[in-house]
């Protein structure tokens, strides 16, 4: 019953040789579906999004045994998976040569590819709005509104100041609305 | 104030448009998705290269009680296929069942079937029943006897009619070879077939193999009594076709050496 276990017992099970599958499966059992919607908003294709997913808790995997429990295991996985979709989209930037005003229009035509895709649809509209913000406005957007993260567990996150966070999020929001009702 | 409480109002403070817009995700993902991540997650980190880690180490008493486990398990269970069994017994033997480890050469498959009847038909050419071998030797063996008989018979009667000495009728006759000395006494065809069917097989082995030369080869391959022998797709679909055959082939040899 890992599901139950708070993140101290998992990191207990993870640590001990003899359970530390169990610790791990239990990690990747409680978090696995926060951090791939977190991943997908970022990357916005499954495939691209379970690849990420995927590799990120391979990181997890090694990286635990390092881990200080002086910083909460919750911000520490989002981070890691911060870092992986950034790299992920860097990385794709420079395979398709595509440069960094061109990037959120690469995002919105695979938005736009989706067989669900519904331009006339509001919900369709806010996702097109968020693809046309800054990669690092994008995931104060996405950590705020839809993750409902504190500012501070989100310094720890993005490792900038609460105060700067929250100026990012004001300005996202307000171009957010601009692009809905412009578009 | 709770957070998601705070969180609202505070976007209705910047954009009351957005507040009041439901949220819907527009994201479709996999069925089960979810519920098999852990596994494949644990199979990728197994198959790391890099990673050195070995799964650990087997509790004691782990196989003493694992064939009971099993069965209760299995029990427990309804019956299903044997990719769900699998699946609950070692999620990560489930994923690694599909990774290859033995490698084989491109486009082995699409070749094999046509280099497999290839080579039947190669050994084919060299498989000669025996009933068939005895029939053709026996042909072979009848076409160069007449033969040598019909020469031997136009020289005795050559030397004959020429020469009135006696003694040089014994000379011709003393260089004669035995079997064309033997032959003479064959009048007519009938008897020449009667003389050849009474020849064993061994006397006609050794006959060919002290004078045998590539036109009897020739004959054998055209004089190939291939009827008796079954058809390729028979054996090739049914590997007792073959056996049957030799097997049914070799009574009848001991009947007919009885």
């Amino acid at each position: 019953m890992t599901e139950i276990l708070n993140d101290q017992e998992l990191l207990a099970l993870y640590k001990d040789p003899a359970t530390k599958e169990q610790g791990f499966t239990g990690i990747i059992k409680k978090y696995q579906e926060k951090l791939y919607w977190h991943i997908r908003r970022m990357v916005i294709t499954h495939e691209d999004a379970d690849d990420v997913l995927q590799n990120m808790f391979i990181k997890v995997w090694k990286g635990l045994e390092n881990f200080r429990e002086d910083s909460q295991l919750y911000t520490w996985l989002y981070r890691i998976a911060t870092n992986e979709s950034l790299t992920f989209l860097s990385q794709q930037k420079k395979r398709n040569s595509v440069s960094l005003s061109d990037d959120e229009n690469g995002l919105s035509n695979k938005l736009k590819s989706d067989t669900h895709f519904d331009a006339n649809k509001l919900e369709w509209k806010l996702q097109l709005a968020i693809q046309s913000l800054p990669e690092k406005q994008r995931l104060v957007f996405n950590l705020r509104y839809y993750d409902e993260m504190p500012y501070e567990e989100m310094s720890h996150v993005l490792e900038t100041s609460e105060g700067a966070l929250k100026a990012s999020y004001h300005h996202a929001a307000k171009k957010i609305e601009n692009f809905i009702l412009n578009n | 104030m709770d957070k998601q409480t705070e969180i609202n109002i505070e976007l209705k403070t910047i954009s009351p448009f957005l507040a009041n817009m439901k949220k819907v995700n527009v994201f479709q993902i996999p069925e089960n998705y979810f519920s098999d991540l852990d596994a494949k997650i644990l199979t990728n980190i197994f198959l790391q290269r890099d990673e050195k880690y070995h799964l650990q180490k087997v509790p004691k008493g782990y196989f003493e009680s694992l064939s009971d486990q099993i069965i209760s398990r299995i029990k427990e269970e309804k019956t299903g296929s044997a990719a769900d069994e699998i699946k609950s017994i070692s999620p990560a033997l489930f994923y690694l069942k599909e990774e290859p480890v033995f490698a084989v050469p491109h486009d082995y498959f699409d070749d094999l079937s046509d280099q497999i009847l290839d080579k039947i038909k190669g050994e084919k050419a060299k498989v000669i029943s025996i009933s068939s071998a005895r029939k053709w030797w026996k042909y072979t063996a009848a076409a160069v006897v007449a033969g040598a008989v019909t020469v031997s018979s136009l020289q005795l009667f050559h030397h004959n009619s020429v020469s009135e000495n006696p003694k040089e009728t014994i000379t011709a006759s003393a260089t004669i070879p035995g079997y064309i000395q033997q032959s003479s006494k064959y009048k007519t065809p009938e008897e020449l077939k009667a003389g050849i069917a009474s020849l064993n097989d061994e006397e006609i082995v050794n006959y060919l193999e002290s004078t045998g030369s590539i036109l009897d080869e020739e004959t054998i391959t055209k004089n190939l009594d291939t009827k008796e022998l079954p058809d390729e797709n028979d054996y090739l679909i049914d590997e007792n076709t073959l056996n049957k055959f030799l097997n049914s082939d070799a009574q009848s040899l001991n009947k007919n050496t009885q």
